[in-house]
């Protein structure tokens, strides 16, 4: 399933070259649209890898998990820290369950 | 620089008693001094008597203290001759932090001792946590060049000019037109003394020929600018005069040749408003314009008939050049000063009063040239003020100067033709100042008549050629009717024309009226652009001395860019390049445009441009850029210290980030006026509040911290343009995020304060708290 953008929060990241999930997609799958703002041009070939997701600086970009994870309603939320990862999923009966990573891999 | 030891000392300074009263001081000494790192921990009684700062410098001297934490009350002198004293024993001074435990209202009264004595713990270990990851750092020197640009030469930037020459600076100046002077060369007399305003401008183009450190540049524009504050590359673009500067004395051989005639317009280019005392038209071949200064002559190429050489072959001294062509001029400049000036509002979009149609109908600055020529002076005068001024179909502003200009001008009639009749048209009678003596002399004065109210119509009488005026006097409510011989409107001020196109060289910001933008208050001349200054009527309409008081406060201003040298605080950004990945939205928002690529197309502020406001910091979506003495990763560091809960049970705990120049006096004055904030609060104080990265605000939500408040400014009094707004769109969209992963949005607030709002901010953080408590704990509290 594709990430769903909300496109009176996307900015198209002030219309530069490249917006910042079309930077980070893996499948090279965002662009941005004559409106200027994001879109996933192909939904099917996505992996809801969430790069896009956690990237967005405006936070416009919801992923919808796919049928096999979680049925409608079922939602995964990242919010990054400076160095940790904070995860929210929610599933179809409304149930909370919140995890915190720090991140592995750093670069500096 | 040598990454310094992690040996850190800590030092409480008990300030007589004040700490101690409050806090169990053992108890803290006893847990912290067994604090991982920490190599010295010890109470100092009095680090200003004798022997106070011995055993410290000692310590340092022997190198047994990598990094400093002064615990206690340290005013900013004090904090002032500890960095120095240390200094001169070779301490960096940016090793050392100071951590006030009494402003965060761990002293308040009516505080139970275990919350007072884990807050301050807790705080100690934050900054603690924040003085591990400090780094050594020295103050960057940049080249500055020593001399400076002036773009536009009239009254301001001839003043400032000579201003800035005879402190030994070398000066450009640039000017569109054929010669310097600009409007004020083309009026008859300034007020209040009602001289002649030439005598000023000779004056001053005296005194630069003089210094020999100034350098005209007329007929020019400038096309390109790069670099920055210290070395501006400037490149200019200059028309040619088809006369050798150098050669021609003026003596006016060409001009009697010379076939053609040219009108002579007041704006910068020809077929605009008639100019005031200039010359109405004159030969293609003539004068610099408006006062003659460059001395050589100017050919209006594009008027010239083709073939026609007259002007060279008469020409004694063979100055005339009929093949010049435009070239380019390349100059390095420490900084640039605006003085761009006015054009008159064009009068012919104001219908209303015939101007345009009727001769006897004419602008202020016509006025000026009519008394200036030996004609008759006309016997009834009316003046009309604020024609097109505030008025929301033309100009919606007031240009100051239109009434006094109009009253001055009656004033002059006067003396000219006693037995003249003047009538001003107004609305109000805006003489500022000391302007009101001109005023009240005029009201007391025969024959001069204020009237207020607006003509309702204005036609001509049929055979005198006079006009018939119809205006309700608003003040007697009776209609008055009149026959005047001239009639004066008095036109406001628009920026000059070339302002608009010099606003896209230089990247300089203008306001909704096209006025070049500043902080008004703090800082009028000083561009968005650092080194780049604004003077004049290019900032805001002003009157002639204001704008020259203006353009020598610019050049003050300007001279902290030139002479060899500019020290750079080490509190600049720079850009972690493994982590950035060039969205640009540092280019894009930094309010002073002082990002530029680098040779491997990153973002890299310019150390002179940039104004260390930390607005890129907040802005960066991956946290890359770090303010070099305040980096992202010590904020990070501080917030995971502060995780830990001090308040007793289910008490929730507010972080806030505060603006350093608003906000945070707003919360240390309401604890030292003793006003009731909740002991939940500890805050950071942040350069501006648009230094808050939304990943910062997410690590302390994500470490159980159950609300975070941002104090930032009010709207439009932020000094670097709108961080305050940038920092309040960023937490509504995180609070978006929020009520996405079923938390309370509220959780994330904004608030502005100003710097006395001491009252606001408790009331807030009371309300906050508040509300927290009703919200229960944040989920994230594992």
């Amino acid at each position: 399933m594709p990430p769903k953008v909300d496109k009176e929060k996307c900015d198209g990241c002030k219309a530069q070259q490249e917006p910042l999930c079309e930077q980070v997609c893996p499948g090279d799958l965002m662009t941005l649209g004559e409106d200027k703002k994001a879109y996933c041009r192909m939904p099917r070939d996505c992996w809801d890898c969430m790069s896009c997701t956690k990237a967005c600086p405006v936070g416009a970009i919801e992923t919808r998990i796919p049928y096999q994870l979680g049925y409608h309603l079922a939602k995964l939320i990242p919010m990054m820290g400076t160095n940790t990862i904070t995860w929210t999923c929610i599933d179809i009966n409304g149930k909370v369950e919140r995890f915190r990573y720090v991140n592995r891999g750093r670069l500096d | 620089m040598e990454t310094p030891s992690s040996k850190t000392g800590l030092f409480f300074w008990d300030q007589g008693g004040r700490l101690g009263k409050a806090l169990d001081l053992n108890w803290l000494l006893g847990k912290l001094s067994k604090t991982k790192g920490i190599s010295c921990c010890s109470l100092l009684d009095d680090p200003w008597g004798p022997g106070g700062l011995s055993q410290v410098v000692e310590k340092v001297q022997k190198g047994e203290l990598g990094r400093l934490l002064w615990v206690g009350r340290f005013s900013r002198e004090q904090q002032g001759i500890l960095k120095k004293k240390l200094a001169e024993e070779g301490f960096n001074p940016y090793l050392q932090e100071w951590c006030d435990l009494e402003e965060q209202g761990v002293c308040r009264d009516g505080l139970e001792q275990t919350v007072r004595n884990k807050k301050a713990l807790l705080l100690i270990q934050m900054w603690l946590a924040r003085v591990r990851l400090l780094e050594p750092l020295a103050p960057v020197e940049i080249p500055a060049s020593d001399s400076l640009l002036v773009i536009g030469a009239g009254a301001a930037g001839l003043h400032a000019a000579v201003s800035l020459t005879n402190l030994g600076k070398e000066v450009h100046l640039v000017e569109r037109q054929s010669g310097v002077g600009g409007k004020v060369a083309s009026l008859h007399r300034f007020y209040p003394r009602l001289c002649d305003p030439r005598c000023g401008l000779e004056f001053s183009i005296q005194a630069l020929s003089d210094s020999g450190r100034a350098r005209f540049h007329t007929l020019s524009r400038v096309v390109s600018l790069e670099g920055g504050p210290g070395n501006f590359q400037v490149r200019l673009e200059k028309r040619p005069r088809f006369v050798d500067e150098a050669r021609c004395n003026a003596c006016g051989e060409c001009a009697r040749v010379c076939p053609v005639e040219v009108r002579v317009s007041a704006g910068s280019q020809p077929g605009g408003e008639p100019p005031g005392l200039l010359p109405a038209a004159t030969r293609a071949i003539h004068p610099s314009l408006p006062m003659g200064f460059p001395v050589a002559y100017v050919v209006e190429r594009q008027y010239c008939p083709p073939g026609c050489r007259e002007c060279e072959r008469a020409c004694p001294s063979k100055a005339v050049e009929l093949d010049q062509e435009t070239r380019e001029e390349d100059l390095l400049v420490g900084a640039i000063l605006v003085t761009t000036g006015w054009d008159p509002y064009p009068l012919s979009k104001v219908e209303e009063f015939g101007y345009g149609l009727y001769p006897n109908v004419i602008s202020n600055l016509q006025m000026e040239g009519l008394l200036g020529s030996p004609t008759e002076t006309p016997k009834e005068v009316g003046f009309i003020q604020c024609v097109g001024s505030r008025d929301e179909r033309h100009l919606s502003y007031c240009s100051t100067v239109c009434c006094s200009v109009s009253l001055k001008q009656a004033l002059y009639l006067k003396q000219r033709r006693p037995d003249a009749n003047c009538y001003v048209f107004y609305q109000d009678i805006r003489s500022t100042g000391f302007q009101e003596e001109l005023y009240q002399k005029l009201k007391e004065m025969e024959g001069v008549t204020f009237i207020r109210g607006i003509p309702s119509t204005v036609r001509p009488e049929a055979g005198t050629g006079r006009l018939r005026l119809r205006v309700e006097d608003t003040l007697s409510g009776r209609e008055v009717n009149l026959a005047l011989d001239l009639l004066v409107l008095a036109g406001g001020m628009v920026p000059s024309q070339g302002s608009e196109e010099l606003a896209q060289v230089l990247k300089l910001p203008r306001n909704s009226l096209g006025f070049f933008e500043s902080h008004l208050q703090c800082h009028p001349e000083e561009s968005q652009r650092t080194g780049i200054y604004v003077g004049g009527c290019s900032r805001e309409p002003m009157g002639v001395a204001a704008s020259i008081e203006s353009a020598q406060h610019a050049s003050l201003e300007a001279l902290r860019f030139t002479g060899g040298t500019v020290i750079i605080d080490p509190k600049y950004p720079v850009v972690d390049k493994t982590k950035c990945d060039k969205c640009k939205r540092c280019m894009e928002e930094c309010p002073f445009g002082s990002f530029y690529f680098d040779e491997n197309e990153f973002p890299s502020p310019h150390l002179g441009r940039c104004r260390q406001c930390g607005n890129c910091v907040g802005i960066c979506p991956l946290a890359a850029i770090s303010l070099r003495n305040l980096t992202i990763k010590q904020m990070a560091a501080q917030i995971q210290a502060a995780s830990t809960s001090f308040m007793d049970g289910k008490e929730p705990t507010v972080f806030a980030f505060l603006c350093q120049n608003d906000a945070y006096y707003a919360a240390r004055d309401a604890v030292e006026a003793g006003l009731p904030v909740p002991p939940n609060v500890v805050f950071l104080k942040v350069p501006c509040a648009g230094y808050v990265n939304n990943a910062l605000i997410a690590d302390a939500l994500a470490l159980g911290i159950d609300g975070v408040l941002i104090g930032g400014c009010e709207d439009g009094q932020c000094h670097y343009v709108k961080g305050n707004q940038l920092v309040s769109k960023r937490s509504d969209d995180l609070s978006d995020k929020l009520q996405k992963m079923m938390m309370e949005r509220d959780r994330v607030r904004f608030v502005n304060l100003e710097i006395r709002d001491s009252e606001k901010y408790t009331a807030t953080v009371e309300q906050f708290v508040q509300d927290l408590r009703a919200m229960g704990p944040n989920p994230f509290k594992m």
